[in-house]
């Protein structure tokens, strides 16, 4: 049981280059935190700090209450699942998960008795004396899994564990590790490139980019109330809109204005922007069909239904409204068709509009 | 119509291959041949005749072989020469590669460098400074000559541990450093294991060579107080020219046999061995 601190943490590669400029976060004890960011944005270089395998160049790092900057991995109780799995090809599963106890000296019953029940939670008695390249790939994880189960460690970190794993299999896996983290009651630390591994597993989430955190915050607040375009797009599947209007002043509030249509909206912050272009950030699943299902006013616009995929329970509508090209989410009892045009609305209580220049939100 | 072809063309290299593989086992079987054979029957007229009932010897030769010129300490030396030689190779090369593999300096490199150098610089090159340094340094006995042995052998080592290695996914020493080992036990409880293929190929190689090899001993070693069983065989030619063919022969069998057996014990390893570094598995 461990809560994780970076004060300042900075790292740069022997080869000058930085990946992570400056890291503040706090992690909570047993908390589920996802680092989630496009590849090359530092979140695998942040867990492998904690983890010790990467050298922290400047600042500090925290496990519980302390220092671990010069501590080896050995010594930090940890655990960590790899991508790869990293199971020791030469061991059955067994001593794969017996291994780090024994190292520890632990009574051979002890670890019997760990092993066992580790392999019980995670369905892989039948294969504890088989080797590991005689496993399929879910099976293989959850040795990785069981391995790091079995330690009881204060920290229990996640290096993208899902992403060689077929769809079906990620689902699973996903509500699995969920449930293994109710049981064991630790901290986690689990990295991934998927945002939908993020919105449902993390109890909250830090969203990087270029080393710098964007967002660290719980899965409906990014939701809702993303702070820059970057987060704005990142989360949600799929992605928002992003649509360039012109704030104009009104006699009550002000207006976007956005093709031949008129959003009127009242929020103080949009002052200094009057006269000013501006981001609109609108979700899918807030441009409506018809006019009932709003929270905020609608507002309606006509836009050419350039193609249309259909998904069952709904269906996306790609369109193109006065030359910007957008996305709607739109229940498949609604009939439309591919190169019509259509009128649809906009729930004016779900916007959010950004700064062009900074990108960063100016109101929800 | 295809696999006509393919049968015929199946055909042709098993005759091919057939034909070459006799070259290769002719002179074995000779050799065999004539180790039964009566010293007289052994000339350059009769050699290549089968033996027949007047000129077989039975194992006379081999009994005569192995009692007249201290077969069994020669073969003592060359067994304790190998064994600690193809041992010192395997432990010490397998280590220098997992070091040049996982730091990345250019020290490292520079290292891997010399090793792959080594191999190209011929033996005949070095050897007359060899045997002064050898003398020098008093590595002049079977019991420390493996200390020779491992220069020369370490070059064609540590290129295929390091081919091998490069191939071993980082994540799984990561994994184990996490589990709680040191370097030391990280090498030797997940890398050597994993090396095993390698192991093998490279250790059936270098013992081929050590077993078999009379020009390094030959000039490193007092000849008066050690001969290897390569240096003794040459003893069977006695003074005045005359030469002890028929123990020469059954001596030469006795010497190819443990290496052949060795040989066929492992030689799956070998082709896996050598594939292991440059496929990736």
């Amino acid at each position: 049981m461990a809560s994780i601190t970076f004060k300042n943490v900075v790292k740069t590669y022997d080869n000058g280059v930085t990946v992570v400029p400056d890291l503040n976060l706090e992690i909570k004890d047993k908390e589920f935190i996802v680092l989630v960011g496009p590849s090359g944005c530092g979140k695998s270089t942040t867990l492998r700090m904690i983890a010790g395998l990467e050298d922290v160049s400047s600042g500090e790092l925290i496990i519980g209450d302390k220092v671990v900057n010069t501590v080896p991995p050995k010594d930090r109780d940890i655990a960590m699942v790899f991508q790869s799995y990293a199971l020791y090809p030469h061991m059955t599963v067994r001593d794969n998960m017996a291994f780090a106890l024994k190292l520890r000296k632990e009574p051979q019953e002890e670890i019997d008795k760990k092993v066992n029940e580790a392999a019980k939670i995670l369905e892989l008695e039948k294969y504890l004396d088989r080797k590991p390249k005689a496993l399929s790939g879910g099976q293989r994880q959850r040795v990785a899994l069981g391995r790091a189960m079995v330690r009881k460690p204060a920290v229990f970190l996640l290096d993208e564990p899902l992403s060689n794993l077929d769809a079906k299999l990620r689902t699973e896996m996903r509500s699995q590790i969920a449930a293994l983290h109710k049981r064991l009651e630790t901290t986690f630390v689990y990295v991934t490139h998927d945002q939908t591994e993020a919105m449902t597993m993390g109890d909250r989430i830090v969203v990087m980019k270029d080393g710098f955190v964007q967002q660290f915050d719980t899965p409906q607040n990014l939701y809702n109330y993303p702070c820059n375009m970057f987060v704005a797009g990142f989360i949600g599947s799929p992605q928002m809109n992003f649509l360039n209007v012109t704030v104009e002043k009104a006699a009550e509030g002000q207006v976007l204005v956005f093709g031949d249509s008129r959003i009127s909206v009242n929020k103080p912050e949009l002052e200094a922007y009057i006269g000013k272009e501006v981001v609109m950030g609108v979700r899918p699943e807030d441009i409506h069909a018809n006019s009932a299902a709003h929270v905020g006013e609608p507002a309606e616009y006509t836009a050419f239904i350039n193609h249309m995929e259909m998904m069952g329970s709904e269906n996306y509508l790609y369109l193109d409204a006065y030359g910007q090209k957008m996305l709607a989410r739109i229940p498949a009892r609604y009939e439309f068709s591919e190169d019509t045009t259509v009128t649809l609305a906009i729930d004016t209580g779900k916007i959010h509009v950004f700064d062009k220049e900074t990108t960063n939100i100016i109101c929800h | 119509m295809k696999k006509a072809k393919e049968k015929r063309s199946n055909a042709i290299w098993s005759v091919i291959l057939g034909i070459l593989s006799i070259l290769y086992m002719y002179p074995i079987v000779m050799i065999l041949f004539n180790s039964l054979k009566d010293e007289r029957a052994i000339s350059t007229n009769t050699a290549f005749q089968l033996p027949t009932a007047e000129t077989f010897a039975g194992l006379a030769n081999y009994v005569n072989a192995i009692n007249a010129q201290g077969f069994l300490k020669s073969l003592g030396y060359s067994l304790f020469i190998t064994v600690t030689s193809v041992a010192a190779i395997l432990l010490f090369c397998a280590m220098c590669s997992w070091y040049i593999t996982r730091v990345k300096t250019k020290f490292a490199q520079g290292l891997y460098f010399l090793f792959a150098f080594s191999m190209v610089v011929p033996f005949q090159m070095v050897m007359f400074t060899l045997s002064q340094t050898a003398d020098m340094l008093d590595l002049n006995t079977p019991w420390n000559i493996w200390v020779i042995y491992l220069g020369f052998g370490a070059g064609l080592a540590v290129f295929m541990f390091a081919g091998f290695m490069k191939s071993i996914p980082l994540e799984v020493e990561e994994a184990s450093m996490i589990d709680g080992c040191n370097p030391i036990q990280t090498f030797f409880m997940i890398v050597m294991p994993m090396l095993k293929p390698t192991m093998v190929s490279v250790g059936i190689l270098e013992a081929m060579w050590v077993w078999n090899d009379y020009l390094l001993p030959t000039l490193v070693l007092d000849i008066k107080k050690y001969r290897t069983i390569p240096m003794l065989i040459q003893y069977f030619r006695g003074s005045y020219g005359r030469v002890e063919m028929g123990p020469m022969m059954a001596c030469i069998m006795l010497t190819v046999i443990p290496i052949v057996i060795v040989y066929l014990a492992g030689q799956k390893h070998i082709i896996k061995g050598v594939a292991a570094g440059a496929v990736k598995g």
